[in-house]
């Protein structure tokens, strides 16, 4: 009689834990579910995004560089797979899609490096890049906007700061709490 | 001066000229020798099609960045051949722009940077300093089937940017009124390496 009911205390000491257990591993998973969904239960939108090419601002950065941002942006949104289509500027197919977002990149400052001076130096000769990047409605209502940093400092060539770039302005899509629900309650700002 | 060579017996005037035929002949070798690394370049022929060595470095079609190959102008397209791969072509009529620039680089690849990094005393920054080479910037902008524009970048040799480009623009490839960068690019490299 006194070993079954150490038994029962023992079975109950396990559940007890088993859940413990279980509880905080289901509650990230109900998060990520909330956040994709945009938090109201309804059913996501997927979203398509058309890549309008860099706007240099007043700013003179190199051709190269532009297009060299524009590609990999192209490249990076594809890699995330967070929109259904990631089409290019001018892409006729772009107009038939009705949940598309225009992405807007403007330069806002630019300081070009020097491979050779990072090689001899290490400290200085860095690109650096900052840029502002929007998501905007076919209406022109900003849904997402940020201001993202790319540079290169230390190995590789000046492009690569746009590689990183792009990369950083892809990241910080996916990470936003913009749900993609085309309904957003304000404009979401900041730096990375 | 005409005293000098008098007063010479006639074995030893033989001498410089044995000389100079040694010089133009030594001359004469290293032009053949150079000549066929210079023979991918030329055109003997204004049929023939145009092509030089390049390093692809995004975005042309689906050509792998950073790989070197050969770009050509053959027929109406412009073409991107990897070594040992089928080319990627795009056609010259769907070319919008093209824009030359220029950009200084080391040389030597990962190999070298690693060696530069291992070398002691600081060793590799003085290799870094004279390691690095011109080059020439080629950007392309082109709208596929779609009608959705591309960029290309290629990296060539100093001097070759510029014959693609006039090739291109010979076979009807349209560029807009933006200037090349070259000048204005290599002079911002030269006052950063000069600091």
């Amino acid at each position: 009689m006194k070993t079954s009911k150490c038994n029962l205390w023992i079975a109950c000491g396990i559940a007890l834990v088993a859940i413990l257990l279980a509880l905080p591993g289901r509650l990230p998973g109900q998060t990520a579910a909330a956040q994709f969904s945009g938090g109201n239960g309804a059913s996501a939108t997927r979203w398509s995004v058309q890549i309008d090419p860099v706007n240099p601002g007043n700013l003179d950065v190199a051709y190269s560089f532009q297009i060299a941002i524009y590609e990999n942006l192209v490249d990076e949104l594809n890699k995330t797979k967070q929109f259904q289509q990631v089409f290019r500027d001018g892409d006729v197919r772009a107009s038939e899609f009705p949940n598309l977002l225009v992405l807007k990149t403007t330069v806002e400052k630019y300081t070009p490096g020097s491979e050779t001076r990072r090689a001899v130096t290490t400290v200085s000769g860095a690109t650096k890049l900052t840029v502002r990047s929007q998501l905007l409605t076919r209406e022109g209502k900003v849904v997402f906007e940020h201001t993202v940093n790319g540079d290169v400092r230390f190995f590789g060539s000046n492009l690569r700061a746009t590689h990183n770039l792009a990369h950083n302005i892809a990241k910080t899509i996916k990470q936003s709490s913009w749900s993609g629900s085309g309904q957003p309650t304000a404009i979401l700002t900041g730096q990375l | 001066m005409d005293r000098f060579v008098v007063s010479r017996s006639h074995s030893e005037a033989y001498h410089p000229d044995r000389r100079h035929a040694l010089w133009l002949s030594t001359v004469l070798i290293c032009c053949s020798l150079t000549a066929p690394a210079q023979k991918i370049t030329q055109r003997g022929d204004t049929s023939a099609p145009f092509s030089t060595r390049a390093t692809h470095l995004l975005g042309f079609a689906n050509a792998r960045n950073n790989s070197a190959g050969t770009l050509s102008v053959q027929d109406d397209s412009l073409q991107f051949q990897q070594n040992g791969r089928t080319g990627e072509k795009v056609k010259i009529a769907l070319v919008r722009d093209v824009l030359l620039g220029e950009e200084s680089k080391q040389v030597g690849g990962l190999p070298m940077t690693l060696g530069k990094a291992a070398a002691p005393y600081g060793g590799g920054r003085v290799v870094s300093l004279f390691s690095h080479k011109k080059y020439d910037i080629l950007t392309l902008e082109y709208v596929d089937s779609d009608g959705g524009i591309h960029g290309a970048i290629f990296q060539l040799t100093k001097g070759q940017g510029e014959l693609v480009k006039n090739e291109l623009i010979a076979q009807g490839a349209t560029i807009s009124s933006r200037q090349d960068q070259s000048t204005k690019e290599s002079a911002a490299e030269a006052g950063h390496e000069n600091k």
